[in-house]
């Protein structure tokens, strides 16, 4: 126990044999988790040599009442791991959009799975980013899979994760972002704001002057100016809204 | 400059198990309700399914907000949060606060979010809020609960209100962990006229030629004229404008000809009465915005 503790090969090696059966019964408390059993054992030897660093002789517990509280800890965290829900940044969606791409190129070139290498090598992401953005794909349970067992719980999984493994994750997440950005800055204002906002800047059509913008609204240039000024005001007051001054401390 | 406005509690809960969650969350939302003050849960739909029916009746009194995507930026998630709590505080004098924090997958944004709680001490300074942020500890990696401690005047953990030894200046913290802009090789000088309405004429066709998408282009046009309006009226006038692309974004740079300044919040503070609401709004519609001393002159960089 000592030599384990002190980092001995050999020792760790005849500790873990010794309790993996005692590894196997804690991993098949989390039978139900879908985190495979391979996984889940090599997270508890983990824990199990965490336990063998940490362990005092000193103190007459024995030593598989202490460990087990480790081996049970790593595994319950590979499961929150694997099983939690995430929520993904836009950057992160982007980045598992990236990988997906790098894997399908190096497939349609070489027949076989790029390497993590490899795939760290085109996408410029390192080996912990690559691998902590492949984490999130590993969720293994089902998307419709209720979150609670009762009844009364309408969540699903599906429900809580931004979907990475689509073709066009990024893409889709930007185009939701432009939309929802488009749509609340622009409901913000009247038909004619709108109207010049677009034709001015050249949004979705060719950009015009404010002189020609005015006379297709027959409106002056310097009126066309001042619906542009108003437009912009609105939106920046949209953006800015303070806290009521009765709410706030003095 | 953390005790700026002190009508914040911002405090934490690291938690081991929903019971545990729900043990700290729903009586501390609960003494809110009785004494008169506004309550929120912040939760990804499944945590809000479970505080739903842990509040009970009480549940009609609280306002629920779904933060499966609202981790997106520090920015927006600052702003999103600012629009529910003003919204309460039109209702309500005070409110509790209970917000899951979701942290991605990627370490590189593990200290963006860190630096997201510590600005959060000056952005909401000043609203009569008590805001606990609670924390997963299971499967939150330890950086993250150390930048709990950091940024979190009080935590809540082993059953115990903590009052962190850890906790750093919000300033002092977004400094340390926030790197230094390298200079962007490949931008380039356009003419940016003599006032804001040529400058976004300007840029307008730079996008266009980049084909940037409306919704983005109407968002950097309306950020550039945050940043350049402030340079008009605070940094002496625009020295230089220079645009490109840059990690495969569209970067836009103002240069303004005076002495610039150094507040690592900059942006991040949520309008009041005495601050002025440009840079807040500049920062909500990009990636991100930096500001920074170059060889020619203060620099706002705008990531689009």
């Amino acid at each position: 126990m000592i030599a384990a503790e002190c980092g001995d090969s050999d020792a760790c090696r005849k500790l873990v044999e010794a309790f993996l059966p005692a590894i196997g019964d804690v991993a098949r408390s989390f039978k139900n988790s879908r985190v495979e059993r391979l996984e889940l054992l090599q997270e508890g030897v983990a824990g199990l040599l965490v336990a063998a660093r940490r362990y005092d002789t000193t103190l007459n517990t024995p030593f598989w009442a202490y460990a087990a509280f480790w081996v049970r800890k790593a595994m319950q965290e590979l499961v929150a791991e694997l099983t939690r829900p995430v929520a993904l940044s836009d950057r992160a969606v982007r980045e598992l959009a990236q990988i997906r791409r790098a894997r399908s190129e190096h497939l349609q070139m070489h027949g076989v799975e790029p390497t993590s290498d490899e795939l760290s090598r085109a996408t410029d992401l390192t080996r912990p980013q690559l691998e902590h953005l492949q984490a999130t794909e590993r969720t293994p349970r089902s998307m419709q899979e209720q979150l609670t067992d009762r009844d009364e719980a309408t969540a699903t999984i599906g429900d809580t994760i931004v979907d990475p493994t689509a073709e066009q994750a990024y893409q889709h997440v930007l185009d939701a972002f432009e939309i929802r950005d488009m749509r609340d800055l622009t409901q913000q204002l009247d038909e004619r704001e709108r109207t010049v906002i677009r034709a001015h800047y050249g949004l979705g059509q060719e950009a015009q002057t404010l002189r020609e913008i005015g006379a297709e609204l027959g409106l002056t240039a310097e009126r066309a100016r001042q619906i542009e000024a108003v437009a912009l005001s609105k939106l920046r007051a949209a953006l800015s809204q303070s806290a009521p001054t009765g709410g706030a401390a003095t | 400059m953390s005790s700026e406005g002190t009508a914040l509690r911002h405090n934490a809960l690291v938690y081991e198990s929903k019971d545990e969650y729900l043990a700290r969350a729903v009586p501390f939302l609960k003494a809110g309700i009785e004494a008169g003050e506004g309550a929120v849960v912040a939760h990804t739909k499944p945590g809000l399914a479970m505080m739903r029916e842990a509040l009970g009746p009480e549940a009609a009194r609280v306002t629920f907000v779904d933060v499966s995507a609202a981790y997106t930026r520090p920015a927006r998630t600052l702003a999103a949060y600012h629009e529910v709590y003003v919204e309460q505080l039109r209702k309500t004098p005070t409110l509790r606060a209970v917000a899951d924090v979701q942290f991605g997958p990627d370490p590189d944004e593990w200290n963006l979010w860190t630096g997201y709680e510590a600005a959060f001490n000056r952005s909401f300074g000043h609203l009569p809020a008590w805001v606990l942020c609670s924390y997963d500890a299971n499967g939150t990696p330890d950086p993250i609960i150390e930048g709990v401690w950091q940024t979190h005047p009080e935590v809540v953990a082993d059953d115990s209100w903590n009052s962190s030894d850890r906790y750093e200046d919000p300033d002092h913290l977004l400094r340390r962990i926030t790197p230094a802009p390298a200079p962007l090789t490949g931008l380039r000088p356009i003419p940016f006229g003599r006032s804001v309405e040529e400058l976004r004429e300007q840029l307008a066709r730079e996008l266009a030629a980049d084909k940037i998408g409306e919704a983005q282009s109407l968002d950097l046009l309306l950020a550039a004229t945050e940043i350049a309006n402030n340079a008009m009226q605070h940094g002496g006038g625009i020295q230089e404008v220079r645009v490109g692309r840059a990690r495969g974004r569209f970067v836009c740079e103002i240069v303004d000809r005076g002495d610039g300044f150094d507040d690592p919040a900059a942006g991040y503070l949520a309008p009041r009465a005495g601050v002025g609401a440009g840079l807040w709004v500049a920062r909500q519609l990009t990636w991100s915005t930096e500001f920074f001393h170059s060889p020619t002159g203060f620099t706002t960089r705008i990531w689009l």
